[in-house]
């Protein structure tokens, strides 16, 4: 058996936590650069306050009800993931839990007995809010597929279900596949879904009951087939290992406000640069590619958001490294390559892929001397922005002012990883 | 998987170590002695984080608890996996604040006590719903 547990609007009940007096209260949570609505209160829900939408177009409705409003606080919730994470590998053990995104974790729950496992999941689910504060939904089911069908179940209703619901036997499976409209089934993208209904295929169950020679035809083979069976109770999907090792690294950022500027540009990819390089050496790896791009605003009579256009290039570098310096370089002459003057820019980013293990880490006795000193001048630059946090050590190319950053206006306190932003107690 | 095991306390402090992270005396003259009792040193953490998902800190910002030791500008530890018990010093939630209190909890009523003559114990209605516990405070860390 599987099992899904989802963290009930994450990012607003990490903030919850800490703000008792917002129990029962809306709150929202603002992307990036405090640009969009990523996380709502089901009291926000009920409002009306629209997820993904904009922030400045429900500004009125927020203001109206007073509704609490978040800049994204993301060294807060990555902390509180890591509690939420970590209580459920101590409650299913370590290599049955694996981690599927900031809120969201399958389990492997086979050791479980099927009976028992209503009163699991509650138990689970409550010892979890116990430890952490965080509210979850669990979802059991045959398959990953269907545990996902289940979470969904149980956080339509959370009065009625407890935030928990199993689907195990087969009827009870049929009787919930067919009121599962195709475009709630886990991995079935809007496009699928809409030539799924276009063909008269409505619910999960019309799609279970389709041959498997036209799903393999119509439904991008294995995939498909893989997907369908998944419905009809056979395990397809394995639980996956942590992924360790990216292929790709990027770092994209908005900036606080619209730049004209080259050289605020370049601080911004030199920064981003930086940062990438860092998350590199994280993953003990090389890169050979290295890609740079900047956003320009969208037009301002342009009625339905159309994006601004994207200037890109991309340089592959004379020998795979992951020495920052060596990536600024590059990085600059590109940004300076790509730069029109006279525009307006909002975002820029920064992309490194050509990935390979840095197989010098293990082996430095061939290595020529000054290839091992800008690793050892690296570790010392990660270990100290590490320990001291805030990029503490940086390139000058990355600025001193840095007037491009993103906007935070609403951050509440990093209470959980910072001394002086403790929460304070009468 | 019992339920004994799950509520049981284990240790999740800061074990993330090895073996190998004891260093040896190395010595250049007489080390061997010393090597046969190298040791790991004292790590505050594995004393005062007993359950390292559910412990959080916060910063004392009132004297309310002066009699019991606990001042202004203390840390204290939280943690939330601990069952108050009367007697305990706990976060308390009270019409949305968050209050450090000593905890009483006798057949028919809960009080909050400040340990101190001065501010009177807080009663708590059996129906109060803006009333809660947060965690229980474990340890508290004091600058002399």
């Amino acid at each position: 058996m599987k099992a899904i547990v989802d963290c009930n609007s994450f990012y607003c009940s990490c903030e919850r936590v800490f703000r008792p007096d917002l129990k029962n209260k809306p709150v929202v949570v603002l992307s990036n650069n405090d640009g969009c609505i990523i996380s709502r209160s089901d009291e926000a829900k009920l409002l009306g306050v629209e997820m993904t939408g904009p922030y400045f177009k429900a500004k009125n409705l927020i203001e109206q009800h007073n509704v609490a409003t978040f800049s994204s606080n993301y060294n807060l919730y990555g902390d509180m993931s890591r509690r939420v994470m970590d209580t459920l590998k101590i409650l299913v053990g370590e290599n049955n839990v694996e981690v599927y995104s900031v809120d969201e974790s399958f389990l492997d729950v086979s050791m479980i007995e099927e009976n028992s496992l209503d009163s699991y999941a509650l138990q689970m689910r409550e010892i979890v809010e116990q430890w952490t504060g965080v509210s979850v939904s669990v979802g059991i089911a045959p398959t990953k597929t269907l545990a996902k069908i289940a979470n969904h179940l149980a956080k339509k209703n959370k009065a009625a279900t407890k935030c928990v619901a199993t689907i195990i036997k087969e009827d009870n499976i049929r009787e919930i596949l067919k009121k599962t409209s195709v475009s709630g089934i886990w991995g079935v993208g809007r496009a699928y879904a809409d030539k799924l209904i276009n063909w008269g295929i409505t619910t999960a169950w019309d799609l279970c009951n389709m041959p498997e020679e036209w799903i393999y035809k119509h439904l991008g083979g294995v995939v498909g087939a893989r997907l369908v069976k998944e419905l009809k109770g056979i395990p397809c999907i394995e639980m996956k290992d942590e992924l360790k090792v990216k292929k790709m690294i990027a770092t994209t950022r908005m900036f606080g406000k619209n730049v004209t500027d080259l050289n605020d540009i370049k601080e911004a990819i030199a920064t981003y640069t930086a940062r990438a390089g860092e998350k590199l050496r994280r993953q003990k790896c090389v890169a050979s590619v290295l890609s740079v791009f900047i956003v320009a605003k969208e037009e301002s009579h342009s009625a339905n958001f159309s994006r601004g256009a994207t200037l890109s290039t991309h340089t592959i570098l004379p020998a795979a490294t992951s020495v920052t310096n060596e990536l600024i370089a590059p990085a600059m002459r590109l940004a300076e390559q790509i730069f029109k003057p006279g525009g307006e820019y909002k975002k820029a980013g920064v992309m490194l892929s050509g990935i390979v293990p840095d197989t010098s880490v293990q082996s430095n006795l061939f290595e020529p001397i000054t290839e091992n000193n800008k690793r050892i001048l690296m570790d010392a630059l990660d270990n100290l922005n590490f320990s001291m946090r805030d990029d503490i050590v940086k390139f000058a190319s990355s600025g001193l002012t840095r007037d491009w950053k993103m906007r935070k206006e609403f951050r509440s306190p990093r209470y959980t990883s910072r001394w002086n932003e403790l929460r304070e107690v009468v | 998987m019992d339920s004994d095991k799950i509520f049981s306390s284990k240790y999740n402090g800061s074990k993330g170590m090895t073996q190998f992270d004891i260093h040896s005396a190395n010595a250049t003259g007489f080390g061997a002695a010393a090597d046969d009792y190298m040791e790991r040193g004292i790590d505050l953490n594995e004393e005062l984080v007993r359950n390292k998902p559910a412990t959080f800190f916060m910063r004392v910002s009132s004297d309310a608890m002066k009699e019991a030791g606990i001042y202004k500008g203390d840390v204290a530890i939280v943690d939330r996996s601990i069952k108050a018990t009367n007697g305990k010093v706990i976060i308390a939630i009270l019409n949305g604040d968050m209050l450090i209190r000593r905890f009483e909890k006798t057949k028919d009523s809960i009080r909050l006590l400040t340990d101190s003559n001065k501010l009177s114990p807080i009663q708590i209605d059996n129906t109060c719903e803006d009333f809660a516990i947060w965690g229980v405070v474990t340890y508290v860390i004091h600058t002399p």
